[in-house]
């Protein structure tokens, strides 16, 4: 994977997505991201310059950003691409104690974090290898949100709601026949 | 997983109430929004829910107060009680007025997505109960996936299917030769999240250990004498559905142990193969033997017993159901019928009378196996007491019984007499090519008259 310049080189046609890492977040995960966005959903993917991290949207008593501020941010320009954001620190809702992604459902945003993706079993650390294969089934999975996909229950489908790092681990990289299907119809009126 | 569900959010903080919301829809339920407990109470008045999330304290009227004019105005919708941290009394009494639960805030993802599967299933089981009481008070013939059966046997059947399938727990199905294990397993199957993906059946009892294991564990080329290329097991076929695995009570404790290692490790080796392989199934079994017996007689394993009896469910005998014989008996007539193209004739009085008294011993398979029969044999519109086999020649004693060649010769022979000689028609029926059965015809000596 290459810098912004290389990528939007190879992209001839202008980004259906882009990917906007917050502050110091890993460059290697957001290309990563991008090329699963790319080869998987086939759609024209850009990884832009890092947006400063949004300090408006921390919430101090928790330690954590509210992923619904972040999307805002995200959806707020008119015209521009959908927005997949990438954060290296934790995110929450407010009523929840934390989210690996948030997106707006048929909307304009998604954003995810990094930050709970190198867990392992029993408190110790992950491969870096499969931090970046959860990185890439989260910006899937929100991604094909924005495109209007809702949760799915069938087992091992990228759309299967995952609440932890373990749960990502029991799904494929790839939808299920029917979520296919869907999201083929979804692109097609993205078109 | 998860069933979609109606939900009500009802909490006065507007930030808290559309991000509930909002999660909600994404996953996939459909979803209103009150601000209060009046606005909450009208809106049950025009739209029918399943479960309200409840914030307890709002102004006006609080969490517990709409809990209980919920409770008396709509019983049927379940009410999960929001409540913050440092007021758990407040969620005791919330639980002690009639809530399914609380949740406190801020939720874990992860402790709210089980609290919706719970509710989820809680509200399928109390539709599926409705629904199945109907059904027997209507006196209606009750069926479920292919399972036929309206006896209060076999609606316990159908209520533990549908509280199973919701799970991804290992299932031991018991129950006796011919009633119907392997449809209960389907049912399973198809009403699980599992159901995009394959099922896969195996009949342990059929096969010698070493076929067992290259048929379950697939085999590298050259693994033995014959493997002339490499072939996938059945446990690389169940990736992503159900393995099923019958009269398990059968397999050697050899192939217990290398099975409880795939249950445990989640991975296992091709027999001849280096590489270990994973696969995600969920695993069903059954068997008609009794397993606990067989353990205290050293025959099987207890640990496997363990890992494969996470959730046991009993198919009942046909002779503990009685009043699914007819029902039973008539599916089987229109099943038939509609495959020779007769139109389905009916039970005579004598014939219903022998079916209910008749003991079963082969169960749901035996009385399918005579109907079949008595639909072909059958004159006119009627199927008579004379044309259901078990009783017309009985366990007569002394009389000697017939080879297995015999039998399949004499089937034949009354197919084939059933249907003018058609060999196209013949050969369907009996689900051969009409190639095979010209052999056989041929074989047998039988000719047209």
């Amino acid at each position: 994977m290459g810098s912004e310049s290389d990528m939007s080189s190879r992209v001839m046609l202008p980004p259906q997505v882009e990917v906007v890492p917050f502050g110091l977040v890993s460059s290697t995960a957001a290309q990563v991201v991008a090329a699963n966005l790319q080869a998987l959903l086939e759609l024209n993917v850009l990884v832009v310059q890092p947006w400063p991290e949004p300090a408006h949207a921390l919430v101090a008593a928790r330690g954590q950003y509210d992923a619904g501020l972040i999307l805002k941010d995200l959806a707020a320009t008119e015209g521009a691409p959908l927005r997949l954001g990438l954060m290296g620190k934790d995110l929450c809702l407010p009523f929840l104690t934390y989210v690996l992604g948030e997106s707006q459902l048929g909307g304009r945003a998604a954003v995810m974090s990094l930050h709970r993706l190198s867990d392992g079993e029993g408190g110790g650390r992950t491969t870096r290898h499969l931090m970046l294969e959860r990185a890439a089934k989260v910006g899937l999975h929100e991604i094909a949100h924005v495109l209007g996909l809702e949760h799915c229950r069938a087992a091992g489908c990228l759309m299967k709601f995952s609440a932890g790092p373990a749960g990502l681990d029991r799904l494929r990289m790839g939808f299920c026949p029917v979520c296919q299907r869907e999201l083929t119809r979804l692109k097609i009126e993205l078109a | 997983m998860s069933t979609p569900l109606r939900v009500l959010v009802v909490d006065d903080e507007l930030a808290m109430r559309e991000s509930i919301a909002a999660w909600l829809v994404q996953d996939g339920h459909q979803v209103g929004k009150a601000e209060g407990g009046r606005e909450a109470l009208g809106l049950m008045e025009q739209r029918e829910f399943d479960l309200a999330l409840v914030d307890i304290k709002m102004p006006g009227m609080d969490g517990i107060e709409l809990l209980r004019r919920v409770k008396e105005s709509h019983p049927d919708v379940l009410v999960i009680i929001i409540t913050a941290y440092g007021s758990i009394e407040s969620a005791v009494d919330a639980m002690k007025a009639g809530a399914s639960d609380y949740l406190l805030k801020p939720f874990d993802p992860e402790h709210l997505m089980l609290l919706l599967e719970k509710m989820g299933r809680q509200k399928r089981l109390m539709q599926e109960n409705k629904m199945l009481r109907q059904r027997l008070a209507e006196g209606q013939m009750a069926g479920f996936e292919d399972l036929v059966g309206g006896s209060p046997a076999m609606l316990k059947v159908f209520g533990q299917i549908e509280e199973v399938a919701a799970t991804e727990a290992p299932v031991l199905i018991v129950g006796e030769t011919g009633t119907g294990k392997e449809l209960v397993a389907r049912a399973i199957h198809n009403r699980s999240s599992r159901s995009f993906g394959p099922f896969v059946a195996i009949n342990c009892g059929a096969q010698s250990e070493s076929l067992l294991e290259s048929e379950l564990f697939g085999h590298e080329r050259g693994a033995f004498t014959g493997a002339v290329k490499a072939r996938r097991g059945h446990l690389e076929m169940a990736d992503g559905g159900t393995l099923f695995l019958d009269e398990v009570g059968d397999i050697s404790q050899k192939m217990q142990v290398a099975l409880l290692r795939v249950l445990e490790n989640g991975s296992f080796l091709r027999v001849g193969g280096g590489d270990p392989l994973t696969s995600d199934f969920r695993l069903i079994c059954a068997t008609h033997r009794d397993l606990p017996e067989l353990i205290a007689a050293g025959d099987f394993r207890q640990d496997f017993y363990y890992r494969i009896n996470v959730f046991s469910l009993t198919v009942p005998p046909l002779r503990q159901r009685r009043e699914d014989i007819i029902p039973l008996a008539e599916h089987f007539i229109a099943v038939f019928s509609r495959e020779t193209g007769k139109p389905p004739p009916e039970l005579d009085d004598k014939a219903r009378q022998a079916l209910l008294s008749y003991a079963w011993p082969g169960n749901v398979r035996e009385l399918r196996n005579i109907m079949e029969r008595a639909v072909i044999v059958r004159r006119g519109g009627l199927i008579k007491l004379e044309q259901l086999a078990f009783l017309e020649e009985g366990p007569k004693s002394g009389s000697a019984p017939l080879r297995l060649a015999e039998i399949e010769t004499e089937h034949i022979r009354r197919i084939l007499q059933a249907h003018q000689w058609n060999i196209t028609q013949a050969a369907a029926i009996l689900g051969i090519d009409r190639t095979t059965l010209a052999r056989k015809i041929k074989k047998a000596g039988l000719r047209s008259p």
